[in-house]
Order: C-alpha cells, then sequence, then structure tokens
C-alpha cells in the first residue's frame, strides 16, 4: 500500500510538484501520465527514497520514506529512467552485487540470479559485459536487477522507451505477467502502452494531478461521444450523398470525411448523448444498399483526452 | 559492515576489470624505479656527495622522499572516479536507493581505495628486496617508511573521493585534489620559506613535514593525530556532499 499526502518539491523557483496526493493499493499496476517535465520522475525518485520531498509525506505498508528509508527502499524495486547500469561488469556479476546489497544470503544468490534472469529474459547473455548489450537486454537487465529480491512494489520510469516495438510487446507482457501479484507504478508517454498494461491512469500535468482513474473511467468523466469509423462501398457512390444521409440521422451528431477513393468512402462519425450509434449506422447501410467494409468504435480517445487536460495553460 | 565490503568489492572489480588500474599501476611503478635508481647513480642523491655505495648507506631514503610527491599525481588518478562516475552514468541513483545508508556507500569507496593503495605499496617490496640485498638496511626507517606513505596516501585518497563527490567530471576531481595534495605537501616550503615568520604554521600543516616524521621512524601520535583527523574532515565532507542532493530543496 502506497501513500502519498500533498507532495510538494521545488528545485530553487522551479516548483515541480505541487502538492500530489494519491493511494496505490496492492496489486495495482498504475500509468502515470504527462508531458516531459510534469513531474513523474521527481515523484518517483521521491517514493524510492533518493531524495525527499519540499513538504508531503511517502508512506508505504506504513513506513514513512522520511523516517525508515531502508524499510521502504527494501520494499521498492526501482528502475530509473535510460536505465543506469555499471557497463564494465558483466550481467551475472552486477545481478549478484545487487543480491548482494539486496541481503540475499551468499549461498541463495547464484539461484536468484538465474532465477530472475529467465523471468527477464536476461538468461542468453548472462556472461556479457553491460556495456555491450542492446538497449532490450539493458531494459531486461535493468528489469532483472529490480526484481530480484522480490519486492511487493515495483517502480518503473519509462520501462518501454528507445525500444523497438518487438521489445515494446515483450517488457509490456512482463509487465503485466509481473502485475499480477505486484503493485506497480510505471511512467510513460505512450497511451497504448497505458492502455493495454495499467488498471488505472493517472495524469500529471505541471506537478499536480489533472486526472486519475481507470481509462473508461476517464472517458466517461469527459463526457466525450464514443466515435465511430464507418467504411462503406458501392458502385457509383457519391460522398457528398453518403455524408448527407449519415447526417440525417437523429443520433448523429456530425462526421467527417476520412477518405474516399475508387467507390469508398470512410467517415468518422460522432454520435450525441453517448448513444452508440453502430445499430442506427448499419441499418442506414443496409437501406441504402452500401455494402460494409468497416464499422467499429474508434480507440478509446484517451489522446484526445490527454491533449486537452495537459495543453499549456 | 557487510554492505560497506560488498561495494568496495564491486569498485575493485571495476578498477581490475579495466585498463585504467593496471596502466596507473605501471606508470606509477616506472617512475618510482626511476627515482629509485636515481638514488644509485646520482652522486649527492644521499647528501655529503656520496652515491649509494660511496655513502655505505643502504637505504630507501630517495624513494621516500620522491613518492609522497607521485601518490600526490597517481592516487588522486585512481581515486576520480569513484563517485564522479556514479554521477556522470546515473548509476548513483540504483546505488542510493538499495537499502544502504550515505556513509555506507563513501566507506565503501573508500575503503576500495585503500585495498588498491595497499596493493600499489605491495609492488614496491622489490626495492627494499634489492638493498636488503645490497646491504642491511635498519629495519626502523623502512617500516616507517611504508607506514608513513600508507597514511599520505590514505590522506590523498580521503581529499581525492571528496572531490569526486563535488563533480560528475573525472578530470576536474583530479585536478582538484592533486592541486590540494600537492599544494598542503608544499606549503610551507613555498610560503614558509619567502615569509620566515610563518614557517611554524605552515610546517604544523604541511603533509611533508608531518610525512618525514613518520618515515624517519618517529611515530609520533601529532603526526598520526594531523593524517587520521585530515580524513575523518575529508571522509565527512564526502558523505555530506552525497546527502547533499537531499537538500536541494
Amino acid at each position: 500500500m502506497i501513500e502519498v499526502t500533498n507532495l510538494q518539491k521545488s528545485y530553487g523557483n522551479l516548483e515541480a510538484l505541487k502538492g500530489l496526493s494519491f493511494k496505490v493499493p496492492r496489486g495495482q499496476i498504475v500509468g502515470f501520465l504527462g508531458p516531459n517535465g510534469a513531474g513523474k520522475s521527481t515523484t518517483m525518485k521521491i517514493l524510492t527514497c533518493y531524495m525527499p520531498p519540499s513538504s508531503g509525506a511517502v508512506s508505504i505498508d506504513g513506513h514513512d520514506a522520511f523516517e525508515a528509508p531502508i524499510e521502504v527502499k527494501k520494499r521498492i524495486g526501482y528502475l530509473p529512467e535510460s536505465t543506469p547500469l555499471y557497463s564494465d561488469m558483466t550481467v551475472y556479476d552486477y545481478l549478484v552485487y545487487v543480491a548482494a546489497m539486496r541481503d540475499i544470503p551468499a549461498q541463495e544468490q547464484d539461484a536468484r540470479v538465474r532465477n530472475i534472469s529467465t523471468t527477464c529474459g536476461a538468461n542468453d547473455f548472462l556472461g556479457q559485459d553491460i556495456g555491450t548489450l542492446s538497449k532490450g537486454q539493458r531494459q531486461r537487465v535493468g528489469l532483472a536487477q529490480a526484481l530480484i529480491h522480490d519486492p511487493p512494489i515495483l517502480i518503473l520510469d519509462e520501462p518501454t522507451s528507445g525500444l523497438d516495438p518487438n521489445q515494446i510487446r515483450e517488457i509490456r507482457s512482463l509487465i503485466k505477467k509481473l502485475g499480477q501479484d505486484r503493485t506497480i507504478i510505471l511512467s510513460t508517454h505512450n497511451l497504448t502502452e497505458v492502455m493495454l498494461t495499467c488498471d488505472r491512469l493517472i495524469i500529471i500535468h505541471q506537478g499536480a494531478i489533472v486526472a486519475d482513474g481507470t481509462p473508461e473511467e476517464l472517458e466517461k468523466q469527459e463526457a466525450r461521444n464514443p466515435t465511430i469509423i464507418l467504411e462503406v462501398g458501392g458502385e457509383s457512390l457519391d460522398a457528398t450523398a453518403v455524408s448527407a444521409a449519415v447526417d440525417a440521422l437523429p443520433s448523429v451528431n456530425s462526421s467527417a470525411n476520412r477518405s474516399n477513393a475508387q467507390g469508398r468512402v470512410s467517415l468518422s462519425i460522432e454520435g450525441r448523448d453517448g448513444a452508440d450509434i453502430r445499430p442506427d449506422l448499419h441499418a442506414l447501410a443496409v437501406a441504402e444498399g452500401w455494402s460494409v467494409y468497416e464499422l467499429r468504435r474508434d480507440a478509446l480517445d484517451l489522446e484526445g483526452i490527454f491533449r486537452q487536460l495537459t495543453r499549456q495553460a | 559492515m557487510n554492505k560497506t565490503w560488498t561495494i568496495a568489492r564491486r569498485e575493485l572489480m571495476s578498477y581490475f576489470n579495466s585498463p585504467i588500474a593496471y596502466t596507473a599501476i605501471a606508470v606509477f611503478l616506472l617512475l618510482a624505479g626511476l627515482q629509485f635508481l636515481y638514488g644509485f647513480i646520482t652522486p649527492g642523491a644521499f647528501g655529503q656527495g656520496a652515491d649509494f655505495f660511496e655513502a655505505n648507506e643502504a637505504s630507501l631514503r630517495v624513494f621516500f622522499e620522491g613518492t609522497p610527491l607521485l601518490f600526490a599525481i597517481f592516487l588522486p588518478a585512481i581515486s576520480m572516479r569513484l563517485m564522479s562516475d556514479e554521477l556522470k552514468t546515473g548509476t548513483l541513483e540504483l546505488l542510493v536507493t538499495l537499502p544502504v545508508g550515505d556513509m555506507q556507500v563513501i566507506a565503501g569507496k573508500y575503503l576500495a581505495s585503500l585495498v588498491f593503495l595497499a596493493v600499489t605499496l605491495l609492488f614496491t617490496t622489490p626495492y627494499v628486496l634489492t638493498v636488503a640485498w645490497l646491504g642491511s638496511p635498519d629495519v626502523g626507517p623502512i617500516l616507517g617508511g611504508y607506514c608513513g606513505l600508507f597514511l599520505i596516501g590514505a590522506t590523498y585518497l580521503a581529499i581525492g573521493l571528496m572531490t569526486s563527490t563535488w563533480t560528475r567530471n573525472q578530470i576536474i576531481a583530479f585536478i582538484v585534489a592533486a592541486m590540494i595534495c600537492s599544494g598542503l605537501y608544499f606549503v610551507d616550503g613555498l610560503i614558509g620559506n619567502v615569509w620566515e615568520s610563518t614557517r611554524p604554521f605552515f610546517e604544523s600543516i604541511s603533509f611533508k613535514a608531518h610525512f618525514q616524521n613518520i618515515s624517519r621512524g618517529v611515530l609520533d601520535t601529532r603526526d598520526l593525530v594531523f593524517f587520521l583527523s585530515l580524513i575523518t574532515v575529508a571522509i565527512l565532507l564526502a558523505a555530506h556532499s552525497l546527502e547533499s542532493r537531499k537538500w536541494k530543496a
């Protein structure tokens, strides 16, 4: 259980955090979302006892981060932004070192290192120097060192930045797996990532929380109508006629033309009053004799929410 | 204590995994060896216009007199990376978020550099053996000389560790530490000679004066206290500077 109360942090004149408060229950995966410089990393540095806040309190399982940093550090596995590792050590030596620093008895260190390397997929390059690893491999080692003491809480600062799409998918599924029995806080700029991995989303902007909830809740909160994508086709189909027919439906608020080519018309349509307008659209297509190529609800429109919430004041 | 040693062990592993340690030791031994040889071949190096054989004296005086100055350059080169490297690569963030105290981090780093110093001194034992083979040197001054070298070296390393916590740039850490070390070594000769009345004061803070006492085989508590208190101050300042990240509010 993580409890953050009225966290404030200033660097000189710059107010990085302006009173953050939130609670994270056991077993939740929370995504911190926000533009660069919003205060995500600062919050994580305070949670991990790298530095204290200017004011406010952090308590982890009832231990105050300022009063009992060692107790707090023991419960947390941390992967800082950009994964700083000692490049002149081999992966194995490094993980054994972290295991020793994490109070794992000498006789268990080897087994633990091999075990966690298997989980994180770092087994194949245990003997390599960290300096020679690719970005994806480094990230695996970074995760392995954060997990070596089996912490109940994982804090990951941009765990997928700089990775290619395949690596991102692998790390993401690893995080999901780890999140089954752990509390995880991760930060990212990537909206897809948050939707796919996180139970809950905290959007931070200019040092303050501007939204907090599940992705679905946030959408509702914004009271936006879902956007529907409709693509129809037919011989000698007229784009303006299609738009006019769609707009004429009582449940449709507005529509916009996405593309039209070779007897195909694609529209993006917004309904009214939050209603699902897909049945209406289907009925219309049938009545007009259009062939339906696509009829779907647009992906959760978090991007729009994000843009709206984090617009520069 | 356990974690202090774990940190020290990792640091030593880094030293001996990289060519830096070997290069630095090689250069130091080369210069120290030249200096040792110089004592052999140069008339007057041992005073009274006599060389090693003519003076009929088997000692390591020239070696013990020259090495503290070599150390003032060599040891800051060893200590410069201790914290600067962690600051530069960001590994400090992982290190201090492990369940250790800041003081344990500093102590571990310092311990590693002391082990390195001891290894370096071990490599100079051939000089002792040579002298012992050529004549029958007094054991007292040699033991005293090594104690003195270790103490002065430990002081340089503490100063070097301190400057290394101040900057992420190793070169700056090195230059500042080398200047402090050599400056404090020479201070009585530089200022004391010009301004005679200040001589006693500068002698009391000069490394050279304190070192010479010990290397003569005279183990005075005043000299011991001098070096140990400098080490303590430098180490505390280093820990202080590591902690300072916490009050940049």
